[in-house]
C-alpha cells in the first residue's frame, strides 16, 4: 500500500519535471529555428566566406563591418533605406488615417468599399510590382502615361530616371500597404468610446477640433502600432525594388537589403553580405524598440 | 501574296516537324541504338537536371519521354528563371550536394566553377568507349570555335580554347547590328561601319522617323553590357584592348575605351529611349520588335522574334549587319554559348553523360532548332540542314545568314578568363549609369570602375 503511494508520488514528481518541457517544446523548436539561422548569419558576417574561394575562408573579426564604412554604396544605401522608410511611413499613415475616417463615416456602399480595400492585401508584393511595372511602361503603351496624356501630362519616365524611380517605388509600396494601415486604424476608430464625442458636440466643438483634440489622441496607440509595423517592413523592403528597378538606375533605389542580396547571391561574397544584413537587422531592432516604447507611452496616456 | 506563301510554308514546316510527322518514336530510338554503346547501362538510376528557362529547355521537355524509353533512367528536372537558376546552382555546387547532376552553363560561367573545382572535365567521358561511340556522336560536327570556347586551361587570364572541355554547347549567339531597313532606305541613312556613323544614324532615325534611334540593354544587372557594347569596343580597338591586362590589372579606363564609351553613352542619351537605364534584354528586344527603335546591337538570335509576325511588328523590315568595326574596319564581336556540363558532386555520372550525349546528338539538336527555333545551331550538320536553311534563309533578305556566318568567323569570347566576370560586368554597368546620368565624366567613372575591380581581384586572390 505505502509502496503504491510512493510510486504514485514519484510518478507525479517525474511528470512535474517533464511536463513543462513537453509544453515548451513547440516554443523551443521555434526559438531554435529562429536563432540558428541568425547565429549562422552572424558567424559568417565575421568571416571572409566567399562561395567560389573556399580555400580562402578565414575568421576576420569585424573586417567586413569596417569595409562597409569605406564602401560608398553603403552610405548611399543607408541613406535610401532611412529616407524611404521615413517618407513611406508618413505618407502611408497619413493617407491611412484619411481613408479610415472616410470609411468610418456614413458613405454609401461602405461595406463594398471596405471589401475592395482588402484586395491589394491578397496580392503578393512581387505580383503587385510587376503589375505596376507594366502599367508604368514609359511609352504610351503604359496605361498610366496613356491616361496622363489625356490631361496633357507626361510621359513620365517612371523607372528610367533616378528621382522618378524612387517615387515610383513609393507609389507601388503605398498601393500595396495602404489597406493594411487603413484597416487597423478603422478598427481603432470603431473601438473608440462615444462619450467624449457626445460631450464635445454638446460643447459645440467643430469637426476639426473633434479630430484634433479627441480622435487623434485616442487613436494614437493605433497610429504608433501601425507605424511600427510599416517601419519594420519599409526598412527591409525588397520584392518591389527587385521586381522593378533592381536597385537602379545609378543605384538610386539600392537599399541595404538589395545591397546585401547583391553581395550574397549575385557575387557570392557571403561574409560581406551577411555583415550588411546584420546592420539592417540592428537598424530594424533599434528603431522598432524606440517605436514600441512610444506605443507603451501612448497606450498609458489614453483613458481606458 | 508574299504573306500567303510564307504562312503556307510555315504550315508545311510545322507539319513536317511535329513529332508525329518527324519520326515515330521507334524510328528515333533506332537512330540512337545505332550508337555502339549500351544506352541502358544506367537503367533505373535517378538523374536530376538543373535548367535555365530558355527556348532550348522548352525544346527538350517534349522529348524527355524518348530519353526515358531509350535509357530507363529516371529523369527529373527543375527549371528556373535565369537569375534564380544561377543562384540556386551556385548554392548546390558550393555545398557539393549534387542536387543537379546535369547543369546548364557556358564559357564565362565555367571560369567561375572550374577554379573551386565544382564541375567535371568531359574529355574522359568522350574517350571512354563504353560511354561514347565517337563515330556515331561526331564531336567534330560541332562548329570548332563554339566547342573550343568551352575549353579552358584553368590558368587565370589566359587559356580559353585550351585544356579540358567543361561543357558541350547547345546554342550559340553572336552579337550583330539589327536595323530597320525600311527606315534606313526611306531616309537614305547609311548602315554604320564605325561608332561615329552609328551615332549619326541614330540621330537621323530619331529626327526623321520620330522613334528612338537606338535601343540597348541598360539595367545594372543581367549582362547589361556584355553584348553589343563590348563587341563594339573590342572591334573599335581592333581586338587590342581587353578589360584586364596581362598583369591582371583592370584596364577599363584605357583612353581608347574611355573615348568609345563616351561616344556610346552620349548616343544612347541623345537618341535612345528615355528609360534605357531600366531596360532588360527582353525589354530592348520587345521594344525593337514593336517598332519603337531604329537599331539594336545585340544577340543575333533575336531575329527569331523579329521575323515572327505573331510577335513582331517589324517582320520583313529588319536588316542585319556586323557591329561597326574600328578604324581597321574589322569587327570582332563577342559570343556566348549555352552548354551542358556535369556537376562534380553528381552521384550518377554515367547517367548524366548519357543524357548529355542524347541531348547534344545530331538528331536532338536538329529537332530543337526545327521545332523550337533553337538558334544558332552549334552543329554544322544542323546549320547546313535544308530545312534549317529554309527557315532562316529569307530573314533580312538573306542578310541574316550572311551576317551571322561572317560574324562567327571572327567572333570570340570577349572576356579575359577569370572567376569574377559577373562582378566586372556589374561594376562596369554602374560606371555607365554614372556617365549616363552625368554624375561623372567617362574618364573618372571608368577610372573608378578600374579601381573597384582591382580591389575585387585582390580580395579574391586573383592578383597577389
Amino acid at each position: 500500500m505505502g509502496n503504491n503511494i510512493q510510486r504514485r508520488r514519484a510518478q507525479r514528481r517525474r511528470s512535474r519535471v517533464v511536463l513543462p518541457y513537453v509544453l515548451m517544446a513547440p516554443a523551443i523548436v521555434l526559438l531554435v529555428g529562429m536563432v540558428y539561422p541568425f547565429a549562422v548569419g552572424a558567424y559568417y558576417s565575421l568571416t571572409s566566406y566567399w562561395l567560389q574561394y573556399p580555400q580562402r575562408f578565414r575568421f576576420v573579426w569585424f573586417d567586413n563591418y569596417i569595409e562597409l564604412l569605406e564602401e560608398p554604396l553603403f552610405s548611399q544605401a543607408l541613406k535610401f533605406t532611412l529616407g524611404f522608410t521615413l517618407v513611406a511611413v508618413v505618407v502611408q499613415v497619413g493617407l491611412g488615417i484619411a481613408a479610415a475616417l472616410f470609411l468610418h463615416g456614413r458613405v454609401p456602399g461602405r461595406s463594398t468599399l471596405r471589401a475592395m480595400m482588402l484586395m491589394p492585401l491578397m496580392i503578393p508584393p512581387v505580383i503587385t510590382a510587376l503589375m505596376w511595372k507594366i502599367m508604368m511602361a514609359s511609352t504610351n503603351a503604359g496605361i498610366l502615361n496613356h491616361l496622363l496624356s489625356y490631361i496633357g501630362l507626361g510621359p513620365i519616365n517612371w523607372f528610367g530616371a533616378t528621382e522618378a524611380a524612387m517615387v515610383s517605388i513609393l507609389i507601388i509600396d503605398t498601393w500595396g500597404n495602404l489597406p493594411f494601415v487603413a484597416l487597423i486604424l478603422l478598427g481603432g476608430l470603431q473601438a473608440l468610446p462615444t462619450e467624449p464625442y457626445e460631450a464635445a458636440r454638446v460643447d459645440g466643438a467643430g469637426a476639426w477640433d473633434i479630430f484634433r483634440f479627441i480622435t487623434l489622441p485616442l487613436l494614437a496607440p493605433f497610429i504608433v502600432l501601425v507605424a511600427t509595423f510599416r517601419t519594420m517592413d519599409s526598412l527591409r523592403i525588397f520584392d518591389v525594388i527587385y521586381a522593378t528597378t533592381v536597385g537602379g538606375p545609378n543605384d538610386a533605389t539600392t537599399n541595404l537589403h538589395i545591397m546585401a542580396y547583391q553581395y550574397s547571391f549575385q557575387w557570392y561574397q557571403l561574409g560581406r553580405g551577411m555583415a550588411q544584413g546584420m546592420v539592417l537587422l540592428l537598424l530594424v531592432v533599434v528603431i522598432s524598440y524606440l517605436l514600441m516604447r512610444m506605443w507603451d507611452r501612448a497606450a498609458e496616456r489614453t483613458p481606458k | 501574296m508574299r504573306l500567303h506563301r510564307r504562312s503556307f510554308m510555315g504550315l508545311m514546316l510545322a507539319m513536317s516537324t511535329t513529332p508525329r510527322a518527324f519520326a515515330q518514336s521507334d524510328d528515333s530510338l533506332a537512330y540512337f541504338r545505332r550508337a555502339k554503346i549500351n544506352w541502358r547501362q544506367a537503367e533505373g538510376q535517378p538523374l536530376a537536371l538543373g535548367m535555365n528557362k530558355h527556348p532550348f529547355t522548352e525544346s527538350l521537355l517534349p522529348l524527355i519521354p524518348e530519353f526515358k524509353e531509350l535509357t530507363g533512367i529516371n529523369l527529373d528536372y527543375l527549371i528556373l528563371p535565369e537569375n534564380e537558376y544561377f543562384t540556386r546552382l551556385a548554392a548546390d555546387l558550393s555545398q557539393k550536394q549534387g542536387e543537379f547532376s546535369v547543369i546548364m552553363t557556358g564559357p564565362m560561367r565555367n571560369w567561375q566553377y572550374v577554379t573551386p573545382g565544382w564541375i567535371d572535365e568531359l574529355d574522359p567521358f568522350l574517350k571512354d568507349p563504353k560511354l561514347t561511340d565517337p563515330a556515331w556522336y561526331k564531336l567534330d560536327d560541332f562548329i570548332p570555335g563554339l566547342l573550343s570556347a568551352n575549353r579552358w586551361s584553368g590558368k587565370i587570364g589566359a587559356g580559353v580554347g585550351e585544356g579540358p572541355l567543361y561543357s558541350i554547347p547547345v546554342m550559340a549567339e553572336g552579337y550583330i547590328l539589327h536595323y530597320r531597313k525600311d527606315i534606313f532606305d526611306q531616309y537614305n541613312i547609311k548602315v554604320p561601319t564605325t561608332i561615329d556613323e552609328m551615332a549619326e544614324a541614330a540621330r537621323l532615325v530619331k529626327k526623321h522617323a520620330g522613334i528612338a534611334g537606338i535601343v540597348a540593354r541598360g539595367t545594372p544587372n543581367v549582362a547589361a553590357l556584355a553584348t553589343g557594347y563590348i563587341s563594339g569596343l573590342k572591334s573599335y580597338t581592333g581586338g587590342e584592348w581587353s578589360e584586364i591586362d596581362s598583369n591582371m590589372r583592370a584596364n577599363l579606363h584605357d583612353p581608347q575605351a574611355v573615348k568609345y564609351t563616351e561616344t556610346y553613352i552620349d548616343m544612347i542619351r541623345e537618341s535612345g529611349p528615355p528609360n534605357w537605364a531600366n531596360l532588360q534584354w527582353y525589354d530592348a528586344m520587345e521594344s525593337f520588335a514593336a517598332g519603337q527603335a531604329g537599331m539594336l546591337g545585340d544577340a543575333d538570335i533575336f531575329a527569331a522574334t523579329f521575323e515572327d509576325p505573331k510577335r513582331s511588328k517589324v517582320a520583313g523590315k529588319v536588316g542585319y549587319a556586323l557591329i561597326p568595326g574600328g578604324s581597321g574596319g574589322k569587327t570582332i564581336a563577342g559570343l556566348w554559348t549555352w552548354a551542358l556540363g556535369i556537376n562534380k558532386a553528381a552521384k550518377n555520372k554515367t547517367a548524366a553523360w548519357l543524357f548529355i550525349q542524347w541531348a547534344t546528338s545530331q538528331r536532338t539538336l536538329l529537332r530543337a532548332t526545327l521545332n523550337y527555333r533553337n538558334l544558332n545551331p552549334t552543329r554544322t550538320s544542323v546549320t547546313t540542314d535544308p530545312r534549317v536553311k529554309e527557315m532562316i534563309g529569307s530573314w533580312g533578305g538573306g542578310s541574316y545568314v550572311e551576317t551571322t556566318k561572317k560574324n562567327f568567323e571572327t567572333a570570340r569570347i570577349a572576356w579575359v578568363p577569370q572567376p569574377e566576370r559577373t562582378r566586372l560586368r556589374d561594376i562596369r554597368a554602374r560606371a555607365h549609369h554614372a556617365i549616363y546620368f552625368k554624375r561623372m565624366s567617362a574618364a573618372d567613372a571608368l577610372k573608378k570602375a578600374s579601381a573597384d575591380l582591382d580591389r575585387v581581384l585582390k580580395d579574391a586572390g586573383i592578383r597577389p
